[in-house]
Formats: C-alpha cells, structure tokens, sequence
C-alpha cells in the first residue's frame, strides 16, 4: 500500500471539497435565483469540465498556472507540479457536479416561503441561512458527496500539472497508475479497493439522501414533546 | 388612536391595471371578486413584496411606500414593514416544527420562544408545538401561519384566500376564531376572497374588486340590498336581473314597463330619469306564487304576473323554479315546505306576486346596460371610502 499517496490524496480530497462548497455553493445560489442574458452560455461552460477530455482540461491548467500567465506574473502563484495544483485540478473537475446538483436544489425552494420569511422581518441572508439552505440541504450534500469524489478520483489533468512525484505529488490514482504500470499488482489490487469502496460509500450516501424520508411516526413524537412544550411554558 | 391603513396605488401589469384606494381601520375588510381582479396583488403591494407604479401606502403617520410626483420616495422592504401576512396553502417552513415556526419572526431566544409559545396557545395548538407541518391537519397548519402572522406584532394582518382548501366546518371554526381574534387585538384585518358565504361569515365591510379597481365599498348588508351598478350586481351573482323602461316616478314607487307588464319597484337611491331604460335585480326568495283559489293578502296583491314553471331543481337549503314569465326566464327559491299544496309540476301555468321593495332598481344602468366595457371614466365613481 502506498500510504504517501494515499494520505496526499486525501489531503487533495478535503482541501478541493472546501473550495468546491466555497466556489460552488454562491455560483449555484446566484444561478437558482436570477435570470440573466447569456445564462445558458455560463452554464455550459461551467457543466464543460463535465464531458472535455482530462488532457485537455489538464493542458488548460497547465496555460493557466504555467509561466506567462496571469496568475503567475502578477499574483506570484507557482503552484505547477507541486500538490497544490492537484487541488486545482480537482476542484475543476469536481464544481460541476456540485453546482449542477445544488442549483437544482435550490431552484426547487418555494419561493413563497422565501416571501412569507420577507413578510415575517428576516433579511435576505438569515433567509439564505435559515429557509433556502436548510430546504435545499440534501441536494446540496449529494451535490458535496458526488464533486469530493470526483476530486479523490481526479486523475488526467492532475497527471498533466503535478508531474509524478512519488511522495510529493503522486496521488492514488496516479499511484495505481504507476503500480500497473510496474506491474506491482498487489499494490495496485489494494489501491483499487480502497478506491472502489471510497466511491461506493459516497454513491450509496447520495441515494440514500435523494430517497423521500418517511414522515416519523406522528403520535409517537407528541407524547414525548408535548413534556417538553409544558417544561417550556413554565 | 388606533392607526389605520390607506391605500392608494396604482400599478400597470400586462393584462390589468390596478388602481386602488380604500382604507381599513381595526375592523375586518373583505375584498371580494373573482379570480385575477388584483386582490392578491393589493395585498402584495401592501406587505412589501410587489412594488406599485405610483402611490401611497401607509399605515397611521408611517409611510410604508409612496411614490409620487415632487415627494421624496419611499419603499420600505418587506421586513422593515412586518405585515402579518396569512398566506392561501400557509407557506409554513416545512423542515421547523410549529414553535419554530411562530417563533421565526422573534428570534432565538428563549422570551422568544415563550412568547411564541404563547401565540400558539392563543390559537389551541399548544400540545402540536413540536410537530412539523406536515404531521398537522390544514386547519391546524392554518392556525399555525396565523399564530405566525401574530408574532410580528403587526397591527395589520392580511389573509389571502387563506381558508379557502379548507373543509367547511373547520373554516367556520377559523371564521369565528378570526373575529374573535380581531376584536381581542383591535386588529386591522384585511380578508381577500372569492367566496361569498367566506364574506358574511367574517366581514362586516366588502370591497367589491373587479378587473383591478374597487366597484363599491361599504357595509355587507348595504352593498348587497343596493349593488352600485350592474357589474357589482353581476359579480354578487344576483339573479333575475332584468331589464325595463321606467314610465312613471311616485313618492314611494318607481314604474316600469317590462314586457309591456306595468311593474312597481322600490324608489332607489339615485332617481332615474323618465323614460330611461334600466335594470333591477329581483331575488329568487323574494318572488311569490299565488294560490288561485284563496283571496290574496295586502302583501301578495302586487306585481301580479302570469309564468309557466319551465324547470324545478332541488337545492342544498332551498328548491329552485325556474319559471317564463313572457320571454324572460325568473329564477325563485323557497324553502322546501313551501307550496305544498300547489302542483308546482314542469308546464304548469303560474301566477307570480313580486313585492315592489323586492324590485331593486340598480344605479346608472341606463348608460352601462348594453356595453358594459365602453365606459371607463365611471368606473371609479363608486370607489368612494366610507367610514
């Protein structure tokens, strides 16, 4: 098992979530919410990393993040083959199924709720917060789950911006890659596995929060809270 | 002083214009009229969540929108106005339980949680306060949204259809809390509905709504004896309305020539001209049948008219007669007990007795009788505010 890779892989993982949810959650917010012209436009091309190739978004980073370009001139950002752009790559790869996922989420909120919240003196960030979230949360958390995955998963375009570094920037993908590649099947059988049930935990989370919830057992709860409700007006 | 709410806005949509001035102090205002005649956008522009093209909107000396020519304008959020709003499927936060739910407008706190405690044992929901919306029948919903609605503090509190996919025994509970409830608190209630029994079960004052302007307002009773003109009387889904040439005006009666059959009606409020061709509504109860062989009482022995009853209909309280009288079909209701002893059988020949007080002549319908859409600049006329 190789455990550097692993544990970068995870690092990669969590970080590029955090940036998902912190770049994805607004865009979808915004794009639940206003109609604007050329819409469609921003919306395929943020679905694009969905279906292009992981050579070409990884050549794309590579433009983006190589000598010459903006980020690198004028912000000091050299990040190419080093692990942080792994991140890059998988937050990429990994935003539109976060976006696509939540904005239909949030897009499904009734906007009359949101109306009788206006009516009932909240602002429009304790709205966001307390009404448009939390109705939206499950989409939200699948849209999380599937994008983290993906990110774990990222492979091509990671290939192409971090290099190969054992121990520095080879991730488990790229690991497994690499294993086969030596033909070090052991280790890439257990590699294989670790990933295949990473991936099947996540999946398997997903379905269970997009299944309708029961409604919980009515008489049962009021028993109990109706103590709670009488402790409360006491 | 109890502040009061005036209205007076006007705002264009595509396929209506809203022109509305009326003002509600702590009392109950229904606004009446069928479907798309602006109700819900009054209520709308009133708590902030649909912005008038021009007017005034304010609640005692607090401006709560105004925007008119040389006035610096005003257009308070929705939050800073805090309308109690009350609305038609109660739009209850599905994943808060009820308490969450009344104490959403309070805050977190545990006072809030009190106060919203209370309001729900204000409304008899105290032992549902931990359940979710969706474990509550629609009429505990409704009180939850209407608990709710108290909890903003509003002097003003607005209902949209609100109980209108409600069973009817429950909605006459919710009727009778409602009144209740505006007494107890002074409120200013303004209740939208299409639903004419829903008016008379919580109103005392209508507004007539149709296609965006109010047609007459004033007290319940008033405004369905003595309908403003023809499209208030349409709207009210009065019967019998027909149309007559008045021929002669005395102290007390008006005459009409309908059919060439010389009728006595009511003097109305606003006297026609002679010779004026009219319209009056007569009410299905208020039509007589006269037994032919028994003499006729002071009562009956007016408008005596010949009819062969074309149709007779069972109804929920009252059995229908639809009865020809010349080329005009009149419409009467009476208890079932009544007319026993006529044979009331389909073909039959009538004789019909319509008392003259039953004959109410409907203002301005000499103008408005053949092209009801031709007269714009009268529309407004009734729109006066009472009170």
């Amino acid at each position: 098992m190789n455990w550097p890779a692993l544990w970068l892989s995870l690092q990669v993982t969590v970080l590029a979530t955090f940036f998902i949810v912190v770049i994805g959650l607004p865009i979808a917010l915004f794009l639940a919410r206003t109609a604007f012209p050329g819409r469609i436009v921003v919306e395929t091309l943020l679905m694009l990393p969905l279906i292009l190739p992981p050579s070409v978004i990884g050549y794309y980073l590579l433009l983006a993040l190589g000598r010459g370009s903006p980020l690198v001139e004028w912000f000091q950002i050299r990040i190419l083959f080093s692990w942080p752009a792994a991140v890059v790559a998988a937050v990429v790869v990994g935003l539109p199924l976060m976006i696509q996922s939540s904005k239909a989420a949030l897009a499904n909120v009734d906007p009359r709720l949101e109306q009788a919240a206006r009516t009932l003196g909240a602002g429009e960030l304790r709205i966001i917060v307390r009404i448009t979230l939390p109705l939206a949360r499950r989409g939200i958390v699948a849209g999380i789950v599937l994008g983290g995955a993906r990110a774990l998963g990222e492979f091509g375009a990671t290939l192409m911006v971090t290099g190969n570094i054992p121990g520095r920037t080879q991730t488990l993908p790229i690991a497994i890659y690499d294993a086969v590649q030596a033909q070090r099947y052991a280790d890439a059988n257990l590699m294989v596995l670790v990933m295949t049930a990473v991936a099947f935990v996540g999946l398997w989370w997903v379905r269970q929060l997009e299944r309708p919830r029961p409604a919980p057992a009515a008489t049962q709860i009021t028993r109990q809270e109706e103590t709670d409700a009488t402790a409360l007006v006491r | 002083m109890q502040p009061r709410l005036f209205v007076d806005i006007r705002r264009r949509f595509d396929h209506l214009t809203l022109r509305m001035q009326f003002q509600v102090e702590a009392e109950i205002l229904v606004l009446f009229g069928p479907s798309g005649a602006g109700k819900t956008q009054t209520l709308q522009a009133i708590a902030g969540l649909m912005t008038p093209d021009e007017g005034i909107i304010s609640l005692g000396d607090t401006a709560l929108f105004r925007r008119r020519l040389g006035e610096t304008p005003i257009n308070l959020p929705p939050r800073r106005r805090r309308i109690g709003y009350v609305f038609q499927h109660y739009a209850l936060f599905p994943h808060m339980t009820a308490l969450e739910n009344v104490a959403f407008p309070l805050g977190n706190s545990a006072q809030a949680r009190r106060r919203a405690h209370e309001l729900l044992d204000r409304m008899h929901l105290a032992h549902l306060a931990q359940r979710k919306p969706h474990e509550l029948s629609g009429g505990q919903q409704q009180r939850v949204a209407i608990a709710r609605a108290l909890a903003t503090d509003s002097p003003v509190i607005l209902f949209d259809e609100s109980f209108s996919a409600l069973d009817q025994p429950v909605r006459d509970q919710l009727h009778a809390d409602l009144r209740a409830l505006q007494a107890e608190r002074g409120l200013i209630v303004i209740y939208v509905t299409h639903n004419l029994d829903d008016a008379f079960a919580v109103g005392r004052r209508i507004a007539i709504v149709r296609e965006g302007q109010i047609e007459q307002i004033g007290p319940l009773a008033e405004v369905c004896r003595y309908p403003a003109n023809v499209r208030v009387a349409r709207v009210l889904g009065m019967a019998n309305l027909i149309t007559a040439r008045v021929i002669g005006i005395d102290l007390d009666r008006v005459w009409l020539d309908w059919q060439g059959w010389r009728i006595a009606a009511a003097l109305p409020p606003q006297l026609p001209a002679l010779g004026a061709t009219v319209t009056a509504f007569i009410r299905p109860e208020e039509i007589w049948l006269v037994y032919p062989d028994r003499p006729l009482t002071r009562f009956a022995d007016h408008n005596l008219l010949p009819g062969r009853i074309v149709e007779w209909r069972p109804g929920r309280r009252l059995f229908q007669l639809h009865v020809a009288v010349g080329g005009v079909m009149l419409e009467m209701a009476h208890p079932y007990t009544a007319y026993t002893d006529l044979d009331t059988a389909v073909g039959n020949e009538v004789q019909l007795s319509i008392h003259p007080e039953s004959v109410v002549i409907v203002p301005e319908t000499s103008q408005t009788t053949h092209d009801l859409r031709s007269h714009p600049s009268d529309h407004i006329r009734h729109a006066g505010i009472s009170g």
